[in-house]
C-alpha cells in the first residue's frame, strides 16, 4: 500500500530547535519594536503637532536613535534571558549525542558558579554519564549473564572457526590448553566416525549440516574422571564460527550402564573359569578313559560335554545382549564362507544332536559366494538356532541346515520338524525374555537366544525370518549379504568393518554401509 | 624334532595345571608362571616358541606384559608366537590392541586343551 506523501513529515532533531526558535523570537522582537516605535512616533507627533511634523528635521534622527537604542537593549535582554535556555539546550543536545553547531556550555565558569546555573548544567551532564553507564550496564549484563550461564551449565559449548581452532569453550566443555596456548577438544571419537571425518565431509559437500554422536568419552577407560558426552554439532560453511558443538554430559546415566556392564563382564569371567576346567577335563577324561568307559558312561560324558558348551554359549548370549543393549556390541565384517562359520560349532552341534537323538544334516554347497561376516558372532547365531531346533523337535527328529544364494544375499535355513508355533507366537518370538506359554513348561531356556541372534544378524545388514506351522515344525532363515555386494562399502570404511550399534532402535552405524 | 617350548602365564591353578598337563603329554616343554611379573621376567630371559598369556593376572596384567614385550619400537620376542587365553570380556579397544600384537585370541571357556594344542600346531606349521 502506498503511503500518502503529505503524511511523511521529516523528523526534526533537537539540534534544529535552537536556531529556528531564536530566529523566530528575534523576528518577533524586531517586528514588535518597529510596531511600537511607529506607534510611539505617531503619538508623539499628535501630542507635539506644533513642533513636530513629518517634515521636522529632528523627528527622524530621534526616532531612529530611540529605535536603535531600544532594539539594542531588547536584543541584549533577549540574549541574556535566552542564554540559560540556549545553554540548557546545548547541554541536552550534547548529552543526547546529536551533532550541534552550539558549543556545549562550560558549567564551571565563575558566572555559572555564582548564579547557581552550574548545578543545573551539571545535573544534565551527570544524567548523561548515568544514562550511558546504564546502557553499558544493560548490555554487559546480557553478555556476562550468558557467559556465566554457559559456565554454570553442565552442557559443554564449543565454537570453532574455519581452521577448526577452538575459539570459545565454556567450563563444562572437555578441553585443555597446551603449552603453545592452543585450546584443544578432549573427545575420543570413534576413529571412523570422528569430528574431523565429518568436518572433512562437510567442507567437501555441505553448506549447512548437523551431526550427532552419542556416548563419546573424553578419556580412556582406565583414566580417572572419565566423562561421556552426547555431541551435537552444527556446521555453517564460511561463517566466522563455522562449527558449534553442544556437548551433553551423560556421564551419570552411561557410567551406571558401564558399571552394570563391568559387573556382567566380571560375573562372566568368574563363571567361565570353572566352565573352562569342567569342559577341559571332560574332554581330557573322555579321551583318556575311552577304552575303559561303558557305552552308557561314554554317553554321560557326552552330556557333560554338551552341557558345559551350552553353559558357555549362554554366557556369550548374556554378554552380547548386555553389550548390545548398551550399544557396545561391535561386529567386524570380513570376507568368509558359511562353511568356515559353521565349522567353529560343527563338532559341538553334531554332538548335541546325537546325544539328544536328533538327526542333524548339514548341506552347505561348496560354490556359495563368500559373505561379509563376523565369524565368531555368526557362529553363535547358528549355534542358537540349531540348539533351538534341537530343543523344539521330537526324539529322532531331523534338523536340516541348508544354504543358497538369494539375490544379493546368502540364505542359511535351519529347519526342524518339531512342535512348531502358531502365528501369534511368531511375531513375539524375537522379543527379549519371550518364552512361549508351551515352551515355558516343557523346554528350558532364557529367552534371549533369538533376541540376540536377530540383533547380531541385523548388525551384519542381514535379516532373520521364520516360517512355522503349529505341530509341524519351524524354519529359521538367516540372510547375510554377499561379500562382493558390500565390499566397496566396507573398504571405504577403511577396511575397519566396524559396526557400532549406536542408534536408538538398534541400527547401527555401519548400516549405512548397506543401505546407501 | 626338538620339543617346542611354551611359557604358560596363568593364575588359575586348575586351569594352569590342566593346560600344563595336556601340553606336556603332547610333548611340549612347559614353564608355568602364576603372576604377571614372573611371567614377564621369564618371557624376557628365555626364548620360547609359544607364550600362552592370560589377561587378568596378579601384579601385572596380560595387556601390560604384551605391551612390554611387543609394544615398543623393537619386538623383544620376534621368534615367539603369542596366544592370548582369557575368560575376561575386554572392551573392544583393549582387545583390538592385544590382538594386534598376538597370533591368536581365544576365550578359555570355549576351547578345550585339545583345541588349544591344535591351534598351537596350526601356528607352528604356518
Amino acid at each position: 500500500m502506498a503511503v500518502k506523501e503529505e503524511e511523511i513529515k521529516p523528523i526534526k532533531l533537537a539540534s534544529q530547535f535552537w536556531p529556528t526558535f531564536f530566529r523566530q523570537r528575534l523576528i518577533v522582537l524586531i517586528t514588535t519594536q518597529i510596531f511600537l516605535m511607529s506607534a510611539f512616533t505617531l503619538i508623539l507627533m499628535l501630542i507635539l503637532s506644533k513642533t513636530l511634523t513629518i517634515n521636522s528635521l529632528i523627528l527622524w534622527p530621534v526616532t531612529i536613535a530611540l529605535f536603535a537604542v531600544s532594539l539594542g537593549l531588547n536584543v541584549m535582554i533577549l540574549l541574556s534571558t535566552a542564554r540559560p535556555t540556549r545553554d540548557l539546550m546545548a547541554a541536552i543536545i550534547t548529552v543526547s549525542g546529536e551533532k550541534s553547531a552550539l558549543t556545549p556550555p562550560n558549567p564551571n565558569t565563575s558566572e555559572n558558579e555564582r548564579t547557581g546555573f552550574r548545578d543545573a548544567l551539571q545535573t544534565i551532564y551527570e544524567l548523561s554519564t548515568k544514562k550511558s553507564s546504564e546502557i553499558e550496564e544493560a548490555a554487559e549484563p546480557q553478555i556476562s549473564v550468558v557467559a556465566e550461564a554457559l559456565d554454570i551449565t553442565t552442557c559443554g559449548f564449543v565454537a570453532m572457526n574455519k581452521n577448526r581452532k577452538v575459539i570459545y569453550a565454556n567450563k563444562a566443555a572437555p578441553t585443555h590448553i597446551d603449552i603453545d596456548g592452543l585450546q584443544t577438544l578432549d573427545l575420543l571419537f570413534n576413529e571412523k566416525d570422528s569430528l574431523d571425518t565429518w568436518l572433512n565431509e562437510c567442507s567437501d559437500n555441505s553448506v549447512h549440516a548437523k551431526h550427532v554422536w552419542v556416548r563419546i568419552p573424553d578419556r580412556l577407560p582406565n583414566q580417572e574422571g572419565r566423562r561421556f558426552f552426547d555431541v551435537i554439532a552444527s556446521y555453517q560453511k564460511s561463517s566466522t564460527i563455522e562449527v558449534i558443538l553442544c556437548l551433553v554430559d551423560k556421564t551419570d546415566s552411561y557410567i551406571t550402564e558401564e558399571e552394570d556392564l563391568d559387573f556382567i563382564s566380571f560375573a562372566a569371567h568368574e563363571l567361565r573359569g570353572p566352565i573352562t576346567v569342567i569342559k577341559g577335563y571332560v574332554d581330557i577324561l573322555q579321551d583318556e578313559l575311552h577304552d575303559v568307559l561303558q557305552n552308557d558312561q561314554a554317553e554321560l560324558f557326552n552330556r557333560l560335554s554338551i552341557s558345559s558348551s551350552r553353559l558357555s554359549g549362554y554366557i556369550d548370549n548374556i554378554l552380547n545382549t548386555s553389550r548390545y543393549d548398551r550399544r557396545h556390541l561391535k561386529i567386524r565384517l570380513n570376507e568368509d564362507t558359511v562353511t568356515a562359520v559353521y565349522d567353529i560349532i560343527k563338532d559341538d552341534m553334531q554332538l548335541r544332536a546325537s546325544v539328544q537323538n536328533r538327526l542333524l544334516s548339514v548341506n552347505i554347497p561348496a560354490d556359495l559366494p563368500t559373505i561379509a561376516v563376523d565369524r565368531a558372532s555368526m557362529s553363535e547365531v547358528f549355534g542358537n538356532l540349531i540348539d533351538n531346533a534341537i530343543k523344539y523337535s521330537n526324539e529322532g527328529g531331523a534338523i536340516n541346515v541348508t544354504a543358497k544364494t538369494n539375490g544379493n544375499f546368502v540364505d542359511v535355513s535351519i529347519q526342524d520338524h518339531g512342535i512348531g508355533m502358531p502365528e501369534s507366537v511368531v511375531s513375539q518370538l524375537f522379543q527379549k525374555f519371550y518364552r512361549s506359554h508351551r515352551s515355558r513348561e516343557t523346554v528350558a531356556g532364557t529367552g534371549i537366544g533369538l533376541y540376540i541372534s536377530k540383533a547380531i544378524v541385523e548388525s551384519h545388514g542381514g535379516t532373520v525370518s521364520v516360517r512355522s506351522q503349529d505341530g509341524r515344525g519351524s524354519t529359521f532363515i538367516v540372510s547375510l549379504p554377499i561379500y562382493s555386494t558390500v565390499a566397496d562399502k566396507l573398504k571405504t570404511g577403511d577396511n575397519s568393518n566396524e559396526g557400532l550399534i549406536s542408534e536408538g532402535n538398534g541400527w547401527i552405524k555401519n548400516h549405512s554401509m548397506f543401505r546407501g | 624334532m626338538i620339543a617346542k617350548t611354551i611359557l604358560c602365564i596363568e593364575d588359575d591353578r586348575f586351569i594352569g595345571e590342566m593346560y600344563v598337563r595336556s601340553l606336556k603329554k603332547a610333548g611340549y616343554e612347559v614353564d608355568w608362571m602364576v603372576d604377571g611379573n614372573d611371567g614377564l621376567i621369564a618371557a624376557r630371559n628365555k626364548q620360547y616358541d609359544f607364550i600362552l598369556l592370560d589377561v587378568m593376572l596378579p601384579e601385572r596384567r596380560g595387556t601390560e606384559i604384551l605391551d612390554a614385550l611387543r609394544g615398543g619400537k623393537e619386538d623383544l620376542i620376534p621368534h615367539t608366537h603369542v596366544i592370548i587365553l582369557t575368560n575376561f570380556e575386554q572392551d573392544d579397544e583393549s582387545r583390538l590392541a592385544m590382538q594386534k600384537h598376538a597370533d591368536a585370541y581365544l576365550i578359555k571357556a570355549e576351547i578345550t586343551p585339545k583345541k588349544l594344542i591344535s591351534v598351537i600346531q596350526h601356528l607352528s606349521n604356518a
